[in-house]
Order: C-alpha cells, then sequence, then structure tokens
C-alpha cells in the first residue's frame, strides 16, 4: 500500500461495510468454523505452529500469557456445574514471576476454560498431565460438558487494529485480508490493546533463540519470516500459501479455483471442521456456507428468516466485520 | 547507455512517414523543399527521441527499467565463470543456463552435467574448463556463491516478472531476454563474474513498481 493511498482512502478503510467501506477487493478471503464437528484435538492449532515458524514459548512463559498460539482452542465448561475458580488466577502469576510459587494451598474445582488461565499449568505440586487424568489419576474437570471455540484472527473488515497503528504496520489488503507488515512494525502494541477478541500477539522476546535449537532450525518454513522480538503478529490467513495461489493461477491465467489450496489449519483438521475459501466467488464451500446459514457481511445484526440457523460471528455487534463464521454447536437438552 | 542508442537506431528505421520524407529528402531541388526535409528530419529525430524516452531509454516496450547503482563486492567464485563469452560473444541465451527463471521464484544455478553438455567437446584445453572437468570427474558441483541477494522477508519471483516483461509484453522477442534482465542484474553479457550493480532494496523495487505500474501492497513482497 502506497503512502498516497493510506493518506486517500485511511477514512475508507475504516468504515464498515454500511457507511461504505472500502469493497474493491480482488478476492475475500473468508472461512467457516463448524463447532458441531469440533473435537478440540488442536491438530489446527499444531499445524499453525508448524506452518507459520511460531515459537513455542515454554511453560514459564505461557503462564504469562505469551504464548505465540496465533490459532488457540478455547474451552468452555457446561453451565450447571460451572462454580466460580476460587483462586485468583492473577495473585499466582505473579507469584510465580517473583519465582515463588503459591504457598497456600489452592482449592481447584472444576471451571473456566483452561486456555485463558495463566498459572493453571502447574499448580499444588501437581503437573498437567496429573490434573489432566491421564493414566488413570482423577482429574479435576468434568468428564463431559466441554466445547471448544477455535479462535484465529477474525480478518475483520471494519478491524479495530487497523486505525489506531501509528505507523500504519497494519492495513487491509486488496484480498480483504487484515495484514501486519513486520518491517513496518515498531511495537507500540495498540492494535493488540484495541482487538476485541485478543488475537494479536506480541514478541516480547526473541523466542526463536529457545525455539528451534539446531537442527530443530531445519523445520522452519522458508515462506514466512522468523519475527525478532519487538513486533506484533498474528494469523495471516497462510498468506504464503494464498500467495503461491495467486501466483500459480496468474502463471496460468486464470482465477484462483476453490479448493485449490487451503490454509495450514483447514488442512489439518481431522473432522472437516474449518472451510477456507474465497466469498468473493458465489460458488465457493464458504459462499455457500454463509449465504445457506442466512449470515451477511457488513451487518452488525443478521436478521435471519429461520431462527434455526446456526451461523453467527463473534462479537459482530461492534461492528468489526468479521470474516470468520462459526456454526453453532447443538447440544442434547 | 547503450540500450538508449539502440532504441533509437530501432525507432528512428520504423518511424513511418515522417522518417520517410526525411530519407527521401536528397530528391527534392529546390532549397525551400530541403528546408522542408529538413525540418521534417529534426521533427522525426524528436518525435523518435520522445518515444526512446518515453520508454525510459531501453529497448524493451512497455517498461520503465528501474533506477539506481550500487557497487557491489566482486564475489570469488571456485571458477571465474566468464559470462561475457557465453552472452556476448555467442549469444546464448540467459534462459539456456538459468532455466527456472521463467518456471519458478529462483533463477537457478545450472547443474554441471549442463556445462559438461558443451564443455566435453568446446574449448576443453582453456584452464577453466579443465577445472570445471575436475569437478565433473569427482562428481562434486562446484559452490558457486550467491551474488544478487535479497533479504529473507522478501518475496520475489523470476517467472512473474519474466511473463510481465517478456512472455506477455507485445513487441518483446525472447532472445532479448538480457535486456530485462539487465533491469536488475546489470549487463551482466559484459562481466565475466557476475557482481551486484544495481541497489535491489525496497526504494529500487518500488521506484519500478510504481512506474510500471505494478502491484503496491505491502504483503505482496513482505513475507
Amino acid at each position: 500500500m502506497s503512502l498516497d493511498n493510506i493518506l486517500t482512502n485511511w477514512s475508507r478503510y475504516r468504515k464498515g461495510a454500511e457507511e461504505g467501506g472500502f469493497h474493491e477487493y480482488e478476492h475475500q478471503w473468508g472461512m467457516v468454523v463448524d463447532l458441531n464437528k469440533c473435537i478440540g484435538c488442536n491438530a489446527c492449532s499444531v499445524a499453525c505452529y508448524a506452518e507459520n515458524n511460531l515459537p513455542v514459548v515454554g511453560e514459564k512463559r505461557c503462564g504469562k500469557n505469551q504464548a505465540m498460539n496465533w490459532l488457540r482452542i478455547e474451552r468452555y465448561w457446561d453451565e450447571p456445574d460451572l462454580e466460580p475458580y476460587k483462586a485468583t488466577p492473577t495473585a499466582n502469576v505473579d507469584a510465580w514471576i517473583e519465582g515463588n510459587p503459591p504457598a497456600k494451598k489452592t482449592e481447584l474445582k472444576p471451571s473456566m476454560p483452561s486456555s485463558y488461565l495463566p498459572g493453571l499449568l502447574e499448580l499444588e505440586g501437581k503437573s498437567f498431565t496429573e490434573r489432566v487424568g491421564f493414566d488413570g489419576i482423577k482429574s479435576e474437570f468434568q468428564d463431559f460438558g466441554a466445547s471448544f471455540l477455535p479462535m484465529m484472527c477474525q480478518q475483520c473488515h471494519a478491524a479495530t487494529c487497523e486505525p489506531v497503528c501509528p505507523v500504519a504496520a497494519t492495513y487491509h489488503t486488496p484480498d480483504g485480508l487484515n495484514a501486519q507488515v513486520y518491517n513496518r512494525c515498531i511495537g507500540s502494541r495498540y492494535c493488540s490493546n484495541n482487538c476485541p477478541y485478543r488475537l494479536r500477539y506480541f514478541n516480547f522476546w526473541s523466542y526463536y533463540e529457545d525455539a528451534w535449537p539446531e537442527p530443530l532450525h531445519m523445520q522452519l518454513n522458508p515462506d514466512l519470516s522468523v519475527r525478532d522480538k519487538g513486533v506484533m503478529e498474528k494469523c495471516t490467513f497462510c498468506i504464503q500459501r494464498i500467495r503461491v495461489a495467486k501466483d500459480k493461477a496468474k502463471m496460468e491465467d486464470r482465477k484462483v479455483i476453490d479448493g485449490e489450496f487451503s490454509t495450514a489449519c483447514v488442512q489439518t483438521c481431522p473432522t472437516g471442521a474449518l472451510v477456507f475459501g474465497d466469498m468473493q466467488d458465489p460458488d465457493s464451500h464458504v459462499s455457500k456456507l454463509w449465504s445457506y446459514h442466512q449470515v451477511e457481511r457488513g451487518k452488525t445484526k443478521q436478521s435471519k428468516e429461520n431462527k434455526e440457523l446456526r451461523g453467527y460471528r463473534i462479537l459482530e455487534g461492534l461492528n468489526t466485520d468479521p470474516s470468520v463464521l462459526y456454526l453453532e454447536r447443538v447440544r442434547e437438552v | 547507455m547503450s540500450h538508449g542508442y539502440l532504441s533509437l537506431h530501432g525507432y528512428l528505421s520504423l518511424s513511418g512517414p515522417v522518417g520517410s520524407s526525411g530519407v527521401a529528402a536528397p530528391h527534392y531541388r529546390g532549397s525551400r523543399y530541403f528546408l522542408m526535409a529538413l525540418a521534417a528530419m529534426v521533427l522525426g529525430f524528436f518525435l523518435a527521441m520522445s518515444s526512446a524516452w518515453a520508454d525510459g531509454g531501453t529497448g524493451v516496450p512497455n517498461a520503465v527499467p528501474p533506477k539506481g547503482e550500487y557497487e557491489g563486492k566482486n564475489v570469488e567464485q571456485p571458477i571465474e565463470f566468464p559470462h561475457n563469452i557465453h552472452v556476448d560473444v555467442n549469444k546464448i541465451n540467459c534462459m539456456y543456463c538459468h532455466t527456472y527463471a521463467r518456471r519458478s521464484k529462483v533463477a537457478g544455478i545450472p547443474p554441471t552435467s549442463k556445462c559438461m553438455g558443451c564443455h566435453l567437446v568446446i574449448a576443453t584445453d582453456k584452464p577453466r574448463i579443465k577445472k570445471l572437468t575436475e569437478y565433473w570427474e569427482k562428481k562434486e558441483p562446484p559452490r558457486w556463491k550467491k551474488v544478487h541477494d535479497v533479504p529473507d522477508f522478501v518475496h520475489f519471483t523470476h517467472e512473474k516478472h519474466l511473463k510481465r516483461f517478456v512472455f506477455d509484453n507485445e513487441g518483446m522477442s525472447v532472445d532479448r531476454v538480457p535486456e530485462v534482465c539487465a533491469f536488475c542484474h546489470g549487463e551482466v553479457k559484459k562481466m565475466t563474474v557476475a557482481h551486484k550493480v544495481k541497489p535491489l532494496n525496497m526504494g529500487f523495487c518500488a521506484r519500478c513498481h510504481e512506474a510500471n505500474k505494478g502491484p503496491f501492497d505491502c504483503w505482496k513482497c513482505h513475507k
């Protein structure tokens, strides 16, 4: 994006479709997540780690909420058994940072989405495996009633992260994606603070120093840079794959075919819960799912004729206009 | 630049009615006709010049070559490969050896077998070829060093640039491909071992993309 373009179209980039935002796109990459099919196996997250050179930051940094999981599976438990989490997680983390594990024994109750709870990895001297209940040890968590929510960057069209960036390191591409340019990022972290989904991750350290000791650095994906400390990063909808597919299509003088390529998470999902494609192509799998579930872009509230339809977008009331459609999980009553 | 001269030449010989009236000048007798013919010649010259300038001074049609100079270090290669003999004297197309340029991101270094395809019989007594034959017999590739290296965060494809400037470019022929390669690699046909003469930095790329209406999205190149 040239500076001219930024200056001329800045206000248009910031508006949603209702206000006549910038919508002259070449493609509109979108995704559908069927929560009915999601079994919470985390394969998508692992695939994302492998594809996008994401560092494994280690237990301690993970406890400080520094995990670089571009795609995380949030876990929620069924309502009736939900009890407030007695131990205050923040206190635990503070103690941990100072190197003092909590002395007082905290009573643990099955509750809360664990992926969001720092300090849950090692408590009461028990390892994660012990608490989760492998090897016949009794679990602290419920036997059933977990629901999973895969959260990747929602690629909002009226993204809240974009207008706050002081150096335009995050901007909207002609593909309808929310881009992050690492070379331009100065690490002000405004974008992360402004993201309602908390899906931007900051490199507080040079994680690569520990993440890929030799010979593990051989596994790095050369189509993607390894980020150093001080830059923000987030899910890119596997832009390197999009780029290859578009280059190939261009060389063959054709359009990108639906299903020709997909992102790493979509490719890996064993149950086919994730679908990826171009929403400008009315025949693509994604746009068919969107129209079937009567969810439309550029709306803050969907007017569905059929209320039984499962499609919804997360926090769409904020007018972020996300590109990811979630299909609600149907539970037996 | 020699390119400018070449293109000027091409335009003069092809410049249609204006140019031909200029050529026809000696047939006229009177000074009035002579003056008119002279004016036509001058006009034709300027027209040709202006169209040559519109092309940025090269013979490549529909292209404005990137501007920028750079003083690259001489890279010592295992064999001092003479590009000038291959390209300038023997007129071998760049893409005969750098065969991947038209179908992939990288231009590629030819395998030793490709060198030996010719040099089993050609110039076998020369010291450089003897060295090459040694490598060939040892079944060991010469460790060529990379000269034109863009940073790891840059996505660059040779194939798309060749498509734009050579294969999809009207009025451009494949045997003139060195002129396109010279945009970023300089006049390699005048060099022995290639060395970097263009900056290959972001400004260099961006100026060319702006002039030639290339994509201007950050994520097109930054990865």
